[in-house]
């Protein structure tokens, strides 16, 4: 009898262990994978030198304190997740350190040909399907080093796939949870045919507030002309993370996409979210809500780039910061000199809850054509402490006054948020966040 | 509070001299200078840059950041010239039964 070897760390011997795991898959899934392994070991981390990382410390993580997934896990009991309360749910994934635990779709559901579930299982059993939107190559899997660890090494994640004409009305929820010291690679891969429209919820979560753990991710949207996405990813990691994502979503003619972010966990993220247009008339619309506290760190990469004309992309993102907790948003538009009649907006604001948070906005623009509108910008401000004693004059206690006026500086981005759940859920876990805002910090200095 | 942590030995430092330690889940530059050990997160309140491998400033007591050259004051932390204008965090130090020992401050 053949015994697996363990997997240890991040060597050949593991990788080789892991492909053993996974001999039913696909073989040019397979040799995707090796093509992917030979960069990661070819490439360097990023260096501090690097513009892109230049404000994003990575010293401390070592990648050798992880493993790369197993298939033997056992999914402790999790919490729901944020999410889905009152929400009547199309179908549900629920995954645990890289790997599917349950799995649930309606069969009315799955009779119209909709695919929702593990991508682990279902590129196996899908996988003529699947291969031509890998070949496409959404997220560069020789982007950096972390591009290429996850390409060569994803396991578990979620796949949601509408066929042509298919429009689904209630939602579908994925969420990922990670146990502490635990490794998640998990890809989500989203396609929607031509005149598709869907709603997917995705989040993230730990089993403890205080876990260590790695997520080395990637998320692909593939909306096909006339379809209508929309997406949620909410990053709700305990403070012992390590969140590294690339994500990108290629939205064609005439098709619309929008796409929510929510931070709230990770004790360091580096993020690139990308969309390209890539039809025209193509829209997009990006809502980014970050809460930060700690000595949390959130590097978020984003980029709009118009290939074709008269599309429209929107981008709010706005962080609010308490502690010693630091944001960096470097946002760039792209416009190619086939994207005429382009509309492009992007903005982040900050609201500094702290003296000693720090939050840097880059935004940036790239324009090759002469006939299109781009505009951007970006804030940072202090609570308002006239606002605060207006508000406690009137009875409300100072976190009372704080957390009315957090609130309003987040209206503006959860009035875009067309999903209630997503805007109830976002609002609370915020307020929750603030009320420690009365407790006296421990700050020695 | 958090408790001190042995993070090197004296003699793990010429004077003047700067050491990079990792103290619980924080980046830490260890300085030795006339005499005396300092401890200050390593970034620089600028842009964020890294302080270890600065110049140490015996007589001004201070560290340079050595991507634009703001000064930092060992014992404080707080930013002596431009660019920077806020202080970096500084911790405590003490050295004893041949240790150096640091425990960090501004742990929320
Ligand atoms: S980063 Fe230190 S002076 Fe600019």
């Amino acid at each position: 009898m053949m015994t697996a070897t363990a997997i240890q760390g991040f060597t050949q011997v593991d990788f080789d262990a892991f492909l053993a795991l996974r001999a039913e898959e696909p073989a040019w899934l397979t040799t995707l994978r090796k093509d992917a392994w030979q960069r990661f070991e070819a490439l360097d981390w990023p260096a501090r030198n690097e513009e892109e990382w230049s404000r994003t410390d990575i010293r401390l993580f070592h990648l050798d304190r992880f493993a790369m997934p197993t298939t033997s896990d056992v999914a402790p009991p999790l919490a729901p997740g944020l999410l889905t309360h009152d929400v009547d749910l199309a179908g549900q994934l629920i995954g645990y350190n890289s790997q599917a635990a349950t799995e649930s779709l309606a069969e009315e559901i799955a009779s119209q040909g909709v695919l929702f579930g593990s991508l682990d299982r279902l590129v196996i059993e899908q996988g003529d399907l699947l291969r031509p939107y890998f070949d496409r190559e959404v997220v560069n899997r020789s982007k950096d080093k972390f591009a290429a660890l996850h390409a060569a090494c994803w396991s578990g994640g979620t796949l949601l796939y509408v066929p042509k004409g298919v429009a689904m009305e209630k939602p579908f929820h994925a969420l990922s949870a990670l146990g502490d010291g635990g490794i998640d690679l998990s890809k989500t891969l989203v396609i929607l045919g031509d005149g598709a429209e869907a709603t997917l919820l995705t989040e993230t979560a730990s089993t403890s507030e205080t876990d260590s753990g790695l997520h080395c991710g990637s998320i692909e949207l593939i909306v096909e002309p006339e379809a209508k996405l929309r997406y949620v990813n909410l990053q709700n990691w305990s403070k012992g993370v390590w969140h590294f994502a690339h994500q990108k979503a290629t939205v064609d003619r005439n098709a619309t996409l929008q796409w929510t972010i929510g931070a709230l966990g990770a004790k360091l993220a580096k993020v690139n979210q990308e969309v390209a247009l890539t039809g025209p008339d193509a829209e997009v619309q990006v809502n980014g809500v970050m809460f930060t506290e700690g000595r949390q760190h959130l590097s978020y990469n984003t980029h709009q780039h118009h290939q074709a004309p008269y599309c429209r992309s929107d981008l709010l993102y706005k962080s609010a910061l308490q502690d010693r907790a630091r944001t960096v948003w470097r946002g760039m538009i792209k416009v190619d000199v086939a994207a005429q009649r382009t509309d492009a907006y992007q903005r982040n604001d900050n609201l500094m809850l702290a003296p000693t948070a720090r939050a840097d906005s880059i935004p940036g623009l790239e324009i090759e054509a002469d006939d299109v509108r781009c505009t951007h910008g970006s804030t940072s401000g202090r609570v308002d402490e006239s606002q605060v004693f207006y508000a406690m004059t009137r009875g409300f206690t100072r976190t009372e006054a704080v957390r009315m006026i957090v609130a309003g500086f987040f209206q503006q981005v959860f009035d875009r948020i067309s999903i209630e759940s997503v805007r109830v859920a976002l609002g609370e876990a915020i307020a929750q966040r603030v009320q420690d805002l009365d407790q006296p910090t421990p700050s020695a200095n | 509070m958090p408790d001190f942590i042995a993070v090197a030995r004296p003699s793990d430092l010429s004077d003047p001299g700067s050491l990079l330690v990792e103290v619980e889940e924080s980046l830490i530059v260890l300085i030795h200078a006339g005499g005396q050990f300092y401890a200050l997160d390593d970034v620089c309140t600028h842009d964020g840059g890294p302080l270890s491998n600065g110049e140490v400033d015996v007589a001004g007591c201070t560290i340079a950041c050595p991507r634009h050259g703001a000064k930092f004051d060992l014992a404080t932390g707080a930013a002596k010239t431009m660019p920077a204008t806020k202080p970096t965090l500084a911790h405590e130090v003490k050295v004893e039964e041949g240790q150096i020992w640091v425990r960090l401050s501004g742990q929320d």
